[in-house]
């Protein structure tokens, strides 16, 4: 229907006629000092903590030290549009971000602006960005599965919905490559069970950030995801309100008893930043020179994870911080900090990357606390004896190295090892569906793969998922909805393993 | 001025003040310490110079505001603590604490062209009456404002310029 004139201006009259024309009292303070994105300001003596100020030109700031005489202030944008003897004004806000669903899809700043040139975001709420975590009483312990679609990860190191799993690692180790196939493996997962995921980039190159939107948009991952960008080039304080930004759009979707997967990447950058606005605004420097606070600083952030009750709709989030160590260093203070908050970690080693075992997940470091008993039993039964196998793999692996003579049960154990080892590589943006995860280790534990030699291991998985999908696909179907492994669902497996190994052909 | 001299400054005026038990005290000492910050103005740069001993730089004092006696003494005590480069700031804000005890406020009134006599008081009155204080007002004009007025005073912004209402209703029609 095309609009008529005289309703335009009837709105606008009536806007006009109800304009609220009493006089704007604002409490107002003056610049006193400026640069590196910091600005003291005078006056403001009634400022509160964290309170936003506005700096005219469209730059606004936080007020974060309150001192004896000066309010010390970081810029959310150029401090170049700000001078000396400005006017400062409280707006008696925190920062917040709108949201809603038309968020989904979209890149966007932390302060919710869009990046991706895809028009203006139709808000539905304005969430402020640093709230208190959810108690106790609203919570209910963690119990669902959240499949990442990787074998390594669903089998070994579980994450159930509302958990806090760390990903972390030197760099070129494939810590974001897990994230994303996360990401990527929930299109497989029913509609009904499906995570909307965040992914938010903090102090990134613009180019990894397009990089990251690009694939996901190809594997038709962006139906269901958010990106918040803060890049390197950005000003530190956006850097510093970004995981905060991206977790408050994930609240919004959890309080309405959705399920969320935020991806933090990478919070050691993120606490560079903040360690940079400390030291600007003259806190004392600590271990590393970062300020004191900086545990607060994650712990705040990732105590937000949660697995609602179900009064509150039963939503969840669950959050996979990710943290770049250097030189394979876990002791370092943010890794060591973030190990603590975190209720486990997935530890990937660049030696295990570099011998070409991707994904690079160091099994005996890498635990999950709470995912156990969150993970699905047919995976569990299927994975039960997994992690043993193959740490005892490794230790006689060490031993083997020495050419000395292995009774007949040590070389059995280092055959399977070698098997599994090989069984759980898997290529970048391939996740799994469940049910085909636990047909392929199900092979593995079972000693199905024995016979065959190491360097068949991988041919024979896709040949296998190939045979299943043309010829079994009843049988996927089954272990993908199977929530236990009864013995009905064991024997049809069983079945269709052994008439597969008639069909495998071995090099 | 950095934040530690701004706090010193406050410090010292906060002593000096604090010498006068009464509002006419106040008043005198006041105007003795403008008068003797006018008098060594042309000497402060000897004064404030490292390369003279304190004790010469009494003499030159004593010399000069032989008649300003409670000026002199707090002088001495600012070059004994190396603070003399602060005299200025610390009389501005001698006279906020004498403005202070006079039941003053400072305001800076706005307007988009000159006020009249009549006009200017008027808004001074509506402004003491708001503040409970007697208000001394700069009075400035900036065209952009477009009309009416603001004032700011006591660490506020009363905004009631022409250029700011039109400005928040483009905001609410736009929205």
């Amino acid at each position: 229907m095309a609009i008529r004139p005289e309703e335009i201006t009837k709105i606008i009259k009536e806007k006009i006629e109800h304009f609220d024309t009493s006089l704007d009292v604002s409490e107002v303070g003056t610049v006193i000092q400026v640069g590196d994105g910091i600005a003291r300001v005078h006056g403001l003596s009634n400022v509160k903590a964290s309170e936003l100020v506005d700096f005219g030109h469209g730059v606004k700031g936080m007020a974060l030290n309150l001192e004896y005489d000066n309010v010390g202030c970081v810029l959310m944008g150029p401090d170049t549009l700000v001078h000396e003897g400005d006017t400062v004004k409280r707006t008696g806000e925190v920062i917040s971000i709108p949201v809603g669903k038309g968020v989904i899809g979209r890149v966007v700043s932390p302060l919710g602006k869009p990046l991706d040139g895809k028009g203006e975001i139709a808000p539905e709420k304005n969430m402020p960005l640093d709230i208190v975590a959810p108690g106790i009483i609203d919570r209910q312990p963690v119990k669902q599965p959240l499949q990442t679609g990787i074998k390594a990860i669903d089998s070994m190191v579980p994450i159930g919905k509302g958990q806090r799993e760390l990903i972390i690692g030197d760099r070129q180790t494939g810590k974001t490559a897990i994230a994303i196939d996360a990401i990527i493996n929930q299109k497989n997962i029913p509609q009904e069970e499906r995570c909307i995921c965040i992914y938010v980039a903090v102090g990134q190159k613009q180019s990894t950030v397009a990089q990251v939107v690009k694939t996901l948009t190809d594997f038709g991952a962006m139906d269901y995801t958010v990106v918040v960008s803060a890049t390197a080039s950005d000003p530190a304080s956006l850097l510093y309100i970004a995981p905060y930004a991206g977790c408050a759009i994930g609240e919004y979707f959890m309080w309405q008893g959705k399920d969320v997967l935020i991806v933090y990447d990478d919070l050691s950058k993120h606490a560079q930043a903040y360690r940079e606005m400390s030291l600007l605004l003259r806190r004392p420097p600590g271990r590393e020179a970062y300020p004191g606070d900086v545990f607060y600083l994650h712990s705040r952030l990732l105590e937000r994870a949660c697995k609602l009750s179900k009064e509150n709709g039963g939503g969840s989030l669950t959050a996979l911080p990710i943290i770049e160590t250097q030189a394979n260093d876990v002791s370092a203070y943010i890794p060591t900090n973030v190990i603590s908050i975190t209720d486990g970690q997935i530890y990937l080693e660049s030696n295990l990357f570099l011998s070409g075992i991707k994904p690079a997940v160091n099994v005996g470091l890498s635990v999950s606390r709470v995912g156990g008993s969150a993970q699905r039993k047919t995976m569990r039964k299927v994975a039960g004896t997994l992690r043993i196998d193959l740490s005892q793999y490794q230790e006689l692996a060490g031993f083997a190295q020495f050419g000395s003579e292995l009774d007949k049960e040590s070389q059995r154990q280092i055959a399977r090892g070698k098997r599994m080892t090989e069984l759980l590589k898997q290529n970048q943006y391939a996740p799994l569906k469940v049910g085909e995860e636990v047909l392929v280790l199900y092979a593995g534990t079972h000693g199905y793969l024995d016979e065959i030699e190491v360097t068949d291991v991988l041919r024979y998985e896709k040949e296998l998922l190939a045979y299943m999908h043309a010829q079994k696909q009843d049988v996927l179907d089954g272990l993908n909805a199977a929530v236990e492994l009864t013995p009905e669902v064991e024997n049809t497996l069983k079945g269709a393993l052994d008439e597969f190994k008639t069909v495998f052909k071995p090099a | 001025m950095n934040a530690q001299n701004r706090i010193a400054a406050a410090r010292y005026a906060a002593a000096y003040d604090g010498l006068s038990q009464t509002l006419e005290q106040a008043e005198q000492n006041a105007q003795e310490l403008a008068t003797a910050t006018h008098i060594i103005n042309d000497v402060a740069e000897v004064l404030q110079s490292p390369g003279l001993p304190a004790a010469q730089k009494k003499l030159i004092l004593n010399e000069a505001l032989h008649e300003l006696p409670k000026a002199r003494a707090f002088i001495s005590v600012l070059i004994d603590a190396k603070r003399l480069n602060l005299l200025g700031a610390i009389y501005e804000h001698v006279q906020t604490l004498l403005e202070d005890r006079q039941g003053i406020s400072r305001a800076i009134i706005t307007t988009a062209r000159v006020l009249s006599n009549a006009q200017r008081a008027s808004a001074q009155e509506a402004l003491s009456i708001r503040y409970g204080k007697t208000i001394q007002a700069d009075f400035e004009v900036d065209p952009a404002l477009l009309g009416g007025l603001t004032a700011q005073c006591n660490g506020e912004l009363l905004d009631g310029s022409l250029k700011t209402r039109l400005e928040k209703l483009r905001q609410a029609i736009t929205k």
